[in-house]
């Protein structure tokens, strides 16, 4: 098990750096220029090309790559063009309040997932199922940030019962309270996709598990329907669901960071887009570079959650 | 039963999260404005931008000032500020300022001529060791114009200029970088990168906290010199989606929001919400027209552009009536500007005509444009017109940064026009955009516009002492370069605020800052 870890860990290290290669060129590939971007359109031609030469952006890429490859590996992640800010102090806490929102959402979708799951599955083609199967392909169909509005629209500006953007009341006093309450719409819009697929994938895998014959031997033998459920049939129905689970994690992610504008939930999602529209380059580069790390990490989680279930995939 | 206990759980979670609902609490005299964009550094020297002089102003003081306190003169006047009085020398050359005694930074060290000569070396004087050469490009368009900086005594500070520039003071109050008073034990401390995040100067609000992307806090300063603020907070918070900024509003998390949707304003309106606009926008949203494109070397082309686009039509449909058509070169925040002043109103037929006389069949245009949250309507209203009079417009959008970029740096034959809202609250800008000495790289003459008696005249009016003299002389220009066709003026925003009802004493002033102190909130 220790030498599969091993294995996974010395994986990420080309991933990503091959992540961060790209995210650069594309960067730079792009037309714009951050000089102009930051100095506006009256600053003399000199003085952007100082600015240029202040920032290294006039020398070549892979001199830029290497530079910025040599900082980050002693933990400089530079300072913001825009804010003038240390880059690590923006990102950091943005980090923190995306990992919050995405798993707040993995939480809502995982319970719900599985518990809708399971109960359309035990009145499979009743009528409750006919209707959770069609809630959850609108569910899953629908693009998140509609579905943000629409709840919005409900139950912020109609019931009065949930604020409508950011993380905490900037009036008041905070708490977890607060952050929770704030959490609820953009954690649910995140979830719903998600949620719906694996509310479809538990409710096929147990039924798949529910007609195989061991489980009518035992049920013959006179189980009870709750030990039967327990042992024989979700057990059994476990390792795909998982793995569509792990997949989910990075569609969450991916959705958190969508969410994240229409709510004003101050995550790595609008630090991007902010960055992004200022070219300024070393946010740009470690935001990137935080998102993939989060996202081969979970999957890192999910690999050996399956290898724990299922032995043979160790030895893969 | 660990279903039912789950679904129990769950059930009381959301109950609790109901129950604690809706505080939306604003403690007593705190302002919350939503704003479309996050705010750059808060280092008034080294940046650029209205959204952040939005908060800037509130915290930090030049020697002058403009009046923002008044919603209806045609310019915000200019008057003192940490400055109490000036003198301009009969060769309009020295500037001889007498300081405000007694005025405190809002870290305890006192307002001096020793300070103001010290912010004058972080951004001009580069044999300085104060000097910061990021300061100095933004502040550029004020600096340029001075030839030494001197202390006279304590409290008198004498600037000398290069030449005579009568609009220099308002030069330096415009939105890229302006030359305000930071406290200069605050800049030792904290280091010239510092001073983002330990923003210290003189104003009615004093900086409490930044949470990068969530909100800005200042608070009354109540050592202030001046008539102390109302509020006791103002707390800015960026809402980057139109629709959320419009969600804060009508829940109340935010009391004030800037750049609604306009489809929303008669809505939220009818909700009881104040909408707040002002007449004299310190820009206007124009087209550049290309004079290295082929098709427009003709002035008939260019006139018929001019009069095939129906302005009225994209104010009243498009804008719901929160904009104004605009038909010359001089935003309405200026004393020179003209509201009669039309050279080509809305003639399609004329169009055609012109079109005719100059042999001009199947015409294909280019246009360049920014891509914006709005969709793009004015500019697909603009093809739709130049359709109906026979030219064919290609629509090229690019995003913002790419956008500025190529707009900076001119446009290449191929392409006819290209577009931007821009302007100050000096005519002096009229010269900023269409003087000869202007052409990128460097200037912002993007059509690369040429008229040696427009920069004549312009040299003219900036040296022009009297401002009724100056006033017309400007007028002159916009109207040769109208008559030279050589722009397209589009129309101007009026500055749309959507307030809560809660909101007191707020003034939209002739400018695209507001000055907070005299808001408060019931």
């Amino acid at each position: 098990m220790a030498n599969f870890i091993l294995r996974r860990i010395i994986g990420v290290v080309p991933v990503i750096c091959g992540v961060s290669i790209v995210i650069f060129l594309l960067v730079h590939l792009a037309p714009g220029d951050a000089a102009t971007a930051l100095l506006g359109p009256q600053a003399s031609e000199a003085a952007k090309q100082e600015l240029r030469h202040t920032l290294g952006l006039d020398q070549s890429l892979p001199v830029q790559y290497l530079a910025w490859l040599a900082r980050t590996l002693r933990g400089d992640f530079g300072v913001s063009i825009a804010t003038h800010l240390p880059v690590l102090t923006l990102v950091l806490p943005r980090f923190g309040n995306t990992l919050i929102l995405t798993f707040g959402s993995l939480l809502i979708a995982i319970v719900s997932g599985y518990v809708i799951g399971l109960l359309s599955a035990l009145r499979a083609n009743s009528l409750f199922d006919r209707l959770i199967m069609s809630v959850t392909l609108l569910a899953g169909s629908a693009p998140p940030f509609w579905l943000g509005l629409i709840l919005v629209l409900l139950f912020a500006i109609q019931l009065r019962w949930l604020p409508v953007s950011g993380m905490d009341d900037v009036t008041g006093n905070g708490g977890v309270m607060d952050v929770l309450r704030h959490l609820a719409l953009p954690a649910v819009t995140t979830a719903m996709g998600p949620a719906a697929v694996i509310t479809r994938i538990v409710r096929t895998s147990l039924i798949e598990a529910l007609g195989r014959p061991h489980v009518r031997v035992a049920r013959a033998k006179g189980l009870k329907r709750s030990e039967l459920l327990r042992r024989h049939v979700i057990l059994n129905a476990l390792p795909p669901v998982i793995t569509i689970t792990g997949l989910q994690l990075g569609y969450l992610l991916g959705g958190a960071l969508l969410t994240e504008v229409v709510f004003a939930w101050p995550g790595l999602g609008s630090l991007l887009y902010d960055s992004i529209t200022a070219r300024d380059l070393p946010v740009i580069q470690a935001t990137t570079l935080a998102i993939a790390l989060a996202f081969v990490l979970a999957n890192i989680v999910v690999d050996l959650i399956n290898a724990k279930l299922d032995p043979r995939l160790r030895e893969a | 039963m660990v279903l039912r206990r789950l679904a129990l759980s769950l059930a009381l979670t959301t109950s609790v999260l109901a129950a604690t609902a809706h505080t939306g609490a604003e403690a007593a005299g705190t302002l919350v404005w939503g704003m479309p964009a996050e705010t750059d550094s808060l280092d008034p020297h080294a940046t650029g931008g209205w959204s952040t002089y939005q908060v800037t102003y509130q915290i930090f003081e030049g020697l002058v000032k403009e009046d923002l306190t008044k919603a209806d003169e045609p310019t915000p006047p200019i008057v003192p500020a940490l400055a109490k009085s000036w003198e301009i020398s009969d060769d309009g050359l020295t500037y001889t300022f007498h300081l405000r005694e007694g005025v405190k930074f809002h870290d305890g060290t006192p307002f001096d001529a020793a300070a103001v000569k010290f912010n004058f070396d972080r951004f001009w004087n580069e044999s300085s060791p104060d000097f910061y050469k990021k300061a100095k490009a933004f502040v550029i368009a004020y600096t340029k114009s001075i030839k030494s900086v001197d202390v006279v005594d304590p409290m008198t500070v004498k600037i000398t200029l290069t030449a005579p520039n009568y609009q220099w003071l308002r030069q330096g109050l415009q939105s890229y970088g302006q030359p305000l008073m930071i406290s200069p034990a605050s800049v030792k401390k904290y280091g010239n990168d510092g001073v983002a995040l330990h923003p210290i100067g003189t104003g009615p609000f004093k900086f409490v906290e930044r949470d990068q992307g969530v909100k800005t806090v200042l608070e009354r300063n109540d050592d202030y010199w001046g008539t102390k603020a109302k509020l006791d907070r103002v707390i800015f918070r960026p809402l980057q989606d139109p629709a959320t900024r419009v969600n804060a509003l009508e829940d109340g998390e935010v009391q004030m929001i800037t750049t609604p949707p306009w489809d929303e304003i008669d809505r939220l309106k009818g909700e009881g919400f104040k909408l707040s606009t002002n007449k004299n926008a310190p820009y206007i949203n124009y087209i550049h027209l290309n004079f290295k494109n082929p098709a427009l070397q003709d002035v008939r082309v260019r006139k018929a552009i001019n009069m095939a686009i129906d302005r009225a039509g994209i104010t009243k449909e498009i804008m719901h009536d929160t904009g104004r058509p605009e038909y010359g070169m001089l935003s309405p925040g200026t004393d020179a500007y003209d509201p009669n002043f039309k050279v080509y109103g809305y003639d399609p037929e004329g169009a055609k005509k012109l079109l005719a006389e100059a042999g001009v069949k199947d015409l294909k245009l280019v246009f360049e444009l920014p891509q914006y949250g709005t969709g793009e309507l004015v500019e697909t209203w603009i093809q739709r017109d130049l359709k109906k009079v026979g030219i064919d417009v290609e629509l090229r959008k690019y995003e913002w940064v790419t956008y500025l970029g190529k707009w900076a740096a001119g446009m290449s034959p191929d392409v006819a026009m290209n577009e931007i809202g821009w302007g100050m609250s000096t005519p002096a800008w009229t010269g900023v955009v269409t003087r000869c000495d202007a052409f990128p790289p460097g200037g912002i003459n993007s059509g690369y516009y040429c008229n040696k008696e427009v920069d004549k005249l312009l040299d003219q009016a900036i040296a022009t002492r009297d401002p009724v003299a100056a006033k017309a002389i400007y007028q002159k220009v916009n109207h040769i370069v109208m008559d030279d066709a050589a722009y397209v003026p589009l129309d101007d925003d009026l500055e749309p605020v959507l307030l809560s009802p809660k909101v007191k004493g707020f003034v939209n002033p002739p400018e695209d800052w507001f000055d907070l102190s005299t808001v408060s909130v019931e």
